[in-house]
């Protein structure tokens, strides 16, 4: 096992691959995230396919008021949880690039998808 | 080690594409439920990126009819082995 | 070793149910110790206490009360998922003024914590999604 990467180790990985307001999926992928911080576990987020569109800016509420998972992100902070990562690949099919996003999420290149993996102890996807 | 669950098909989904972007040098696949459609000669190809790590629930090619016509590369698991599989790999990422 | 199961799939609509049941009783059948099953998302369904199945096609409700029976499988309900979806227990339905409940044990409600604790606590956590 190396260290030398600038992967930080962590306890708990949660891959998000959902857009928010279409499903439940984002909310509750990230309910189990602020909860696990909670606890007191070093937690990390993975934003994968569709789930890199979480992070755009603007975003409103929803379909009858439905308040969808901004507000939520805007927490994640409060709950110590600051590694965010996005896939590279992820952004480039939606045209949009990392500074753009809200909480200034880190880029994941490909070929360094399975070493963040492997650095958690539990990977959970949502 | 991990082992890595797709359930969807590689025909109409691309979940098969986030599980193979996540998995390392020696991670392997198994496809359950609609997932085993990939285990089809027409659409292995969709993983060919992982020689020999790929696998494919016998009960899910069964009940489909598909037993008889997966390809030779794969390697099927009835459900105890999906167990044996999970009792191998250090963890289980599900693609859904 | 010990192992947890993540259902996230609606019974019957879904294969996730049926697969994680068939899997539950080969993870028994091998000698492990399976802790619990965790119904998230539209998995919460499997707790529905009215299901009716047609009598030709496995009940899946049952199937889970039985391991809970035969093996002391903790059958665990996200209560925040499940309330939403119109699942409560006894307990719930009086704090909501419903009357009617429509889960009860051996499932019990619970939180997100119980997950965050199996996926701690347990060797092996199996998912399974729609």
């Amino acid at each position: 096992m190396h260290h030398d990467h600038d992967t930080p180790a962590g306890d708990l990985l949660v891959i998000l691959r959902h857009a928010p307001h279409g499903s439940g999926w984002l909310r509750e992928g990230l309910d189990v995230a602020l909860v696990a911080a909670a606890f007191g576990g070093d937690v990390s987020l993975l934003f994968m396919g569709e789930g890199v569109t979480a992070l755009v800016e603007d975003q409103a509420a929803g379909a009858l008021d439905q308040k969808g998972t901004a507000p939520t992100l805007r927490m994640l902070e409060m709950y110590d949880i600051d590694t965010l990562w996005v896939e590279a690949e992820a952004l480039a099919r939606f045209g949009l690039s990392a500074d753009e996003l809200m909480l200034a999420p880190r880029v994941l290149q490909a070929e360094d998808s399975a070493e963040l993996i492997r650095r958690h102890a539990r990977v959970l996807t949502f | 080690m991990n082992l890595h669950i797709v359930n969807r098909s590689p025909a109409s989904y691309r979940v098969h594409e986030q599980a193979l972007a996540a998995m390392g040098p020696e991670d392997r696949l198994l496809l359950i439920e609609d997932g085993v459609q990939g285990a089809l000669p027409a659409l292995v190809r969709h993983f060919e990126a992982i020689p020999g790590r790929l696998f494919a629930q016998r009960e899910d090619l069964e009940s489909r009819g598909l037993l008889g016509r997966c390809d030779g590369e794969v390697q099927v698991v009835d459900v105890e082995g999906f167990v044996q599989l999970t009792e191998q790999a250090e963890q289980t990422l599900s693609w859904y | 070793m010990r192992y947890a199961i993540l259902l996230m799939g609606a019974p019957y609509s879904d294969q996730a149910s049926h697969s994680a049941l068939r899997f539950a009783r080969s993870v028994l059948a091998r000698g492990h110790c399976l802790e619990a099953v965790f119904f998230y998302h539209d998995g919460v369904y499997n707790a529905a206490r009215l299901a009716a199945p047609p009598q030709d096609e496995p009940h899946l409700t049952d199937g889970w009360v039985a391991l809970c029976e035969q093996h002391d499988v903790a059958l665990q309900v996200c209560i925040a998922a499940a309330l939403r979806r119109g699942l409560m227990d006894e307990r719930e339905a009086a704090r909501h003024g419903k009357n009617g409940h429509s889960v009860e044990a051996p499932f019990e409600l619970t939180g997100v914590g119980q997950l965050v604790d199996l996926s701690q606590r347990c060797d092996r956590l199996v998912t399974f999604g729609p």
